[in-house]
């Protein structure tokens, strides 16, 4: 075995390998945070389409490419310690089946709602136990945060998350799946928060220039008291702002029982325009989630002890 | 004479004009008079459609399960018509109201994003149902851009297609060219959605008629948000004078709307102020209750909400921007 291969083995100091596939906006977002990280290694960016700007954004920087979708991934050498899946709901479900004998972790930025759900501040992403952890959606990372604080400090006895994405940055992909979107989202919504009554909706902007990824969190609490209410809001968004910084409260109005908290996310990304902050807040959670994966394999961190 | 399917979505549209509260006699009541009258369809939902019952824009008094069972019972030979939005309803609404005995179903998308609803019409037509595309908020795109989107909804299984003129913005002329692309680009029947924000929703529909247009909406004394859709048992009489058959009896008609004015809204809707400044600014007049109690509440000119929501661009369903618009406007007067 030459030393070239050995490296490549091992990955670029002891960093855990991962792959991405899907090369849309998630996808190409998704290879330079990982291009960022000083954990993960990215092995192989896979798509369908020699011709892709995503599949050509990684290749400028220096990664191999496929075009050759799932199989590429079964064909690797070796097991991908992480596969990021940001393809499609349905695409996601095949994924998860054909890799059912790999060790390999899927962190699936798809609404496909089969892994076990992470939202960093609700649920912390250390106690990954699966082999498939879902981000939810990009509203569910914007609204949980909110809708789980006031459901744990105040009585809620309904929520309802609408969030608008620029039509420019929602692909084919997002505007198929738009049914998994709302039902997974609203699934979500209920089990960090349990309240019974929940609703998702998700409206795509038209606006030009493009409108800022925003969520507004709708709440019935009997006896709210806006000054505590935004005081539960600033705490929690700042926990968010950890690790996606763009994350601001725009909006906090209490008016008799209803409530209604607005966010807007702007992108800190290499590639992305400041209004995607919806696929900024779902990749930097799929990032985190990642990297406490790499400390769990190398415990050393760094030092490529793993093997 | 040409015929024009007349739809009626009286028991739909009109519901934003009364915070989405008709109750289950009112929307027997008006089903069975539109029947007798021999109105061809009537559409029954929420104001935003199946499954948009929300804080967002207005909860229902009456589930969507109700209220399609009920105008499904009322209805003898009209046929029954429910609308979705994509985002807000989901296929599985879709399936209910099949199952209820739906017979047309428009998905309803910005009119720029036909793409929203290629799934749901692509299962409707593999359902054999009859699938109908509109393009909402239809002022925000040129001729040409609406008719590509048009034919692209026809690609994804939509059996007519057309346009909602939200705002109420248009003039007949607008109308006429937009109409008159989208009939040249499609081979399936083409639809117009008139508001009344300007007053000129009947005379846009005409137009809409001659050129090409043959499924024409109209709502019973115009029950609508802010100054209405346009008026139903005006359209009829108006459309048969110009030439074309709607197969419905007149006084059938002027029953059903005298039931409408009297048991489903507190007035008949009228052509204020803020339906004009709607109008103006581009901005869909289901807006309007939210904006003036937010701007009451915060001592801001409902006026200025309503413009700056134009400037924004904001398209039905964003209604959590009227929030921020108000604390923000809020917040210059203080500065001033």
């Amino acid at each position: 075995m030459s030393i070239s291969e050995m490296a490549t083995e091992t990955g670029r100091g002891g960093r855990i390998r991962v792959a991405v596939i899907g090369t849309g906006a998630i996808g190409q977002d998704l290879v330079s945070k990982v291009h960022r990280s000083p954990v993960l290694d990215l092995a192989l960016a896979v798509g369908r389409n020699a011709a892709s700007a995503g599949l050509a954004h990684a290749a400028r920087l220096g990664y191999p490419t496929s075009d050759g979708g799932i199989d590429a991934v079964l064909a690797a050498e070796r097991p991908f310690d992480v596969l990021f899946d940001a393809t499609s709901a349905a695409a996601h479900l095949e994924h998860w089946r054909l890799l059912a004998d790999e060790p390999t972790l899927l962190v699936d930025l798809t609404p496909s709602k089969i892994g076990q759900m992470v939202v960093p501040t609700v649920t912390g992403t250390h106690g990954t136990t699966g082999r498939d952890v879902s981000l939810i959606s990009c509203g569910g990372q914007a609204s949980i945060p909110v809708a789980h604080a006031l459901a744990e400090r105040f009585a809620v006895d309904y929520l309802e998350v609408v969030s608008t994405v620029a039509s420019t940055i929602a692909g084919r992909a997002t505007r198929l799946n738009l049914d998994e979107y709302v039902a997974t989202t609203q699934h979500a919504v209920t089990t960090f928060t349990d309240v019974a009554d929940t609703k998702a909706i998700l409206n795509i902007s038209p606006a030009v220039p493009p409108a800022t990824f925003r969520t507004a969190v709708h709440a019935v609490i009997p006896g709210a008291d806006a000054g505590a209410v935004r005081a539960v809001v600033d705490e929690v968004a700042a926990r968010v702002r950890a690790f996606a910084p763009g994350y601001q409260v725009i909006a906090c109005a209490v008016n008799g029982d209803r409530v209604v908290v607005s966010v807007e996310v702007t992108a800190t990304s290499d590639v992305l325009p400041p209004y995607a902050g919806n696929l900024d807040i779902i990749n930097s959670a799929a990032i985190l989630v990642a990297e406490q994966h790499a400390a769990r394999l190398s415990p050393a961190g760094g030092t490529g002890a793993r093997a | 004479m040409t015929a024009v399917v007349v739809h009626d979505p009286t028991l739909r549209d009109g519901q934003h004009a009364v915070r989405h509260q008709l109750g289950v006699a009112a929307l027997r009541g008006y089903a069975e008079a539109a029947d007798a009258a021999g109105v061809p369809v009537v559409e029954v939902g929420h104001g935003n459609g199946l499954g948009a019952s929300s804080l967002q824009v207005g909860r229902a008094a009456v589930s969507d399960d109700l209220m399609l069972a009920t105008v499904r019972e009322a209805l003898r030979r009209s046929k029954m018509g429910v609308f979705m939005l994509p985002g807000w309803g989901t296929s599985s609404d879709l399936r209910k109201a099949i199952a209820h005995g739906a017979d047309v179903i428009r998905i309803g998308v910005h009119c720029t994003e036909p793409s929203l609803a290629e799934r749901h019409l692509g299962w409707l037509a593999e359902q054999g149902a009859d699938g109908h595309c509109v393009l909402m908020m239809s002022h925000m795109a040129t001729a040409a851009q609406l008719a590509e989107h048009a034919a692209a909804a026809v690609g994804y299984g939509a059996k007519a297609v057309g346009l909602m003129d939200s705002a109420g913005y248009f003039l007949p002329q607008d109308v006429s060219e937009r109409i008159g692309a989208i009939t040249a680009a499609v081979d399936v029947p083409v639809i117009f959605h008139g508001h009344n924000n300007l007053g000129m929703a009947v005379a846009n529909s005409v137009a809409a008629a001659q050129a090409g247009a043959t499924i024409i909406d109209g709502c019973a004394r115009g029950f609508g948000a802010g100054a209405g859709n346009t008026q139903l048992e005006v359209l009829v009489p108006v459309l048969e004078r110009t030439g074309f058959s709607t197969g419905i009896d007149l006084y059938g008609l002027l029953d059903a709307a005298e039931f409408a004015e009297r048991e489903l809204m507190p007035a008949p809707p009228t052509t204020g102020t803020l339906s004009i400044v709607s109008g103006l600014a581009g901005v869909f007049s289901g807006f309007k209750h939210q904006v003036l109690d937010a701007s009451s509440r915060a001592g801001v000119d409902p006026r200025d909400v309503f413009f700056e929501l134009g400037r924004r661009q904001a398209i039905a369903g964003q209604e959590d921007l009227i929030v921020d618009v108000v604390a923000e406007l809020g917040q210059r007067e203080v500065a001033v």
